[in-house]
């Protein structure tokens, strides 16, 4: 076995080990589980920095800032010539970097100019995302109560979906309608009605989210049964 | 305490046993993911042009999006739509590396003497991150693979013929988004558009974010769904359906599996029923 398959073979029984150990809190809580708890929250705390560093700023930024991701050849030539603009990335990254003064209660005003550029470019982009998003929606919902195929049929299906989607879409915003006084009125009569389609609702993303955790049991118990089983048999020459 | 152990066992048993003994039933027919075959299938590639697809996930929802990025993938290759696969969410690096490799070795087998090759086939852009400020740059780049620059291996992606001459974002005929996160889903149809350009758009979701994804699907900006571990099994049957060579019995085994836990927490939930019933009923009559 060569040694990306032995560093194959570890991985996956540190795996089964981190699996097992994490499942073995069904049982109770214990120093293993909490070891492993830790072990992975570390983990990803520290591999989150790391690969932006590693896949963004270096080879994006920093290396053709310093003209790392130019080769010299023998014959004197570059693979490509050096691009001197890119030392402009460091103005915005000085400016990025006046955040910092955060910390300085003297020139914590340097650092309101990021916060506010940041909020400002935020909110800007929060705008267009919402049309972009939400304006597809609205149009979406204008949906013909009476639909009819291009023969000229009455399609019932198709008429009764837009009859439920149109009546739950109306009753569900009307239940938020908290504007002004709704006693008595026809809106307030109809106010109720929204709830118990809220209530399906959310009885649907419960439903969903039950079947996403039992997905994640499927695929810990296939790795289990089929990868960690094989590697613990290869481990003890059984393989 | 002793009843909740016995629930986890039986969960697990009902999970373990379709696996282990390796059975495999017909997948529940998903009107979404057939859709979501016959809009990869009607993509049409000129030379030059490319599929985007994106693998937001991690080893947190590896487990149906892992499924989907597969059939995807599978699809993909079969047309020789060449990919640029790329990701917003750090974790997603091993998906990114082993995914595209596995299916096409898969290929590779079931048909000999074809190749898939990396920089032909597909091309690993990796982890981007600036989410919005990103997806909008690179929507008005002039040409996406010099914005893009390099791939994961440093290698400039413009160097790979496949991929040299794609030009402006309309000549990515098909975007594919396979995440179980809400919040980078929302991203790219907030921001992967611009006036004259909206793209053909298919999404994996997992099962927590299905509600939510049937709100796009139902407005028409998505064009295609496939709906957890069982949207991927169906579409791993359309597929076979097609390509009568496509073999992913793996899929269809922890579709399997999925669907024995469900029948066995139904049944749990009847018997906590029936049992709180039988206790109402011994209250009220003393």
């Amino acid at each position: 076995m060569g040694s990306s398959g032995t560093w194959q073979l570890y991985s996956v029984l540190v795996g089964g080990l981190g699996t097992l150990a994490i499942f073995s809190f069904l049982i109770k809580e214990n120093p293993l589980y909490r070891f492993f708890e830790h072990l992975f929250i570390g983990i990803a705390a520290g591999l989150g920095p790391m690969l932006v560093i590693r896949d963004f700023l270096w080879p994006t930024i920093l290396a053709p800032m310093f003209g790392d991701n130019v080769t010299a050849f023998p014959d004197g030539t570059l693979s490509e010539p050096y691009q001197p603009l890119y030392l402009l990335y460091i103005v915005p990254m000085l400016f990025g970097c006046l955040y910092y003064f955060i910390y300085s209660r003297r020139n914590a005003w340097l650092a309101k100019i990021v916060i506010g550029f940041t909020l400002g470019a935020s909110g800007a982009l929060a705008i267009r995302g919402f049309f972009g998003e939400v304006l597809p929606q609205i149009f979406g919902s204008f949906k013909p109560l009476v639909v009819l195929s291009e023969a000229g049929g009455f399609e019932i299906v198709e008429s009764l979906n837009n009859i439920i989607f149109v009546a739950t879409l109306l009753l569900v915003l009307n239940y938020f309608f908290f504007t002004f006084g709704r006693e008595g009125s026809v809106q307030g009569k109809a106010a109720p009605l929204g709830r118990p389609l809220l209530m399906v609702c959310f009885g649907a993303f419960f439903g969903s989210t039950v079947m996403a955790r039992l997905a994640l049991l499927v695929e810990r118990v296939q790795f289990i049964s089929d990868d960690w089983l094989s590697a613990v048999r290869v481990l003890f020459g059984l393989g | 305490m002793q009843g909740r152990r016995l629930i986890y066992l039986a969960m697990i048993v009902a999970v373990a046993v379709p696996m282990l003994l390796g059975w495999s039933l017909q997948p529940q027919r998903l009107v979404t993911a057939e859709r979501m075959y016959d809009v990869v299938e009607g993509v049409q590639v000129e030379p030059g042009e490319v599929a985007v697809v994106w693998f937001d996930f991690g080893p947190g929802t590896m487990a149906e999006n892992e499924p989907q990025a597969q059939v995807l993938l599978e699809h993909l290759f079969r047309r020789r739509i060449p990919v640029v696969l790329l990701s917003q969410y750090q974790q997603a690096e091993a998906a990114l590396q082993s995914i595209p490799r596995d299916v096409a070795t898969r290929l590779e087998r079931e048909m000999p003497g074809q190749r898939w090759s990396y920089g032909e086939a597909w091309v690993n852009g990796g982890f981007r991150p600036g989410g919005s400020i990103f997806i909008q740059a690179l929507v008005n780049a002039p040409d996406v693979s010099k914005f893009l620059g390099r791939e994961v291996g440093g290698m400039p992606i413009a160097q790979y013929p496949a991929f040299a001459k794609i030009g402006g974002v309309e000549r990515v005929k098909l975007v594919g988004h396979i995440t179980g996160l809400t919040g980078v889903f929302d991203t790219i149809i907030q921001f992967f558009q611009k006036a004259d350009y909206r793209p053909t758009l298919v999404h994996g979701c997992t099962s927590i974010t299905i509600p939510e994804a049937y709100i796009f699907l139902d407005s028409g900006q998505l064009k295609g769904l496939l709906e957890g571990i069982a949207g991927a099994a169906w579409y791993s049957e359309v597929l076979k359906q097609h390509f009568p060579q496509s073999n992913n019995t793996k899929l269809l085994v922890v579709n399997t599996a999925l669907s024995s836990a469900h029948l066995v927490l139904i049944g749990l939930i009847v018997l906590g029923n029936l049992i709180a019933l039988k206790d109402w009923l011994r209250r009220r009559h003393g």
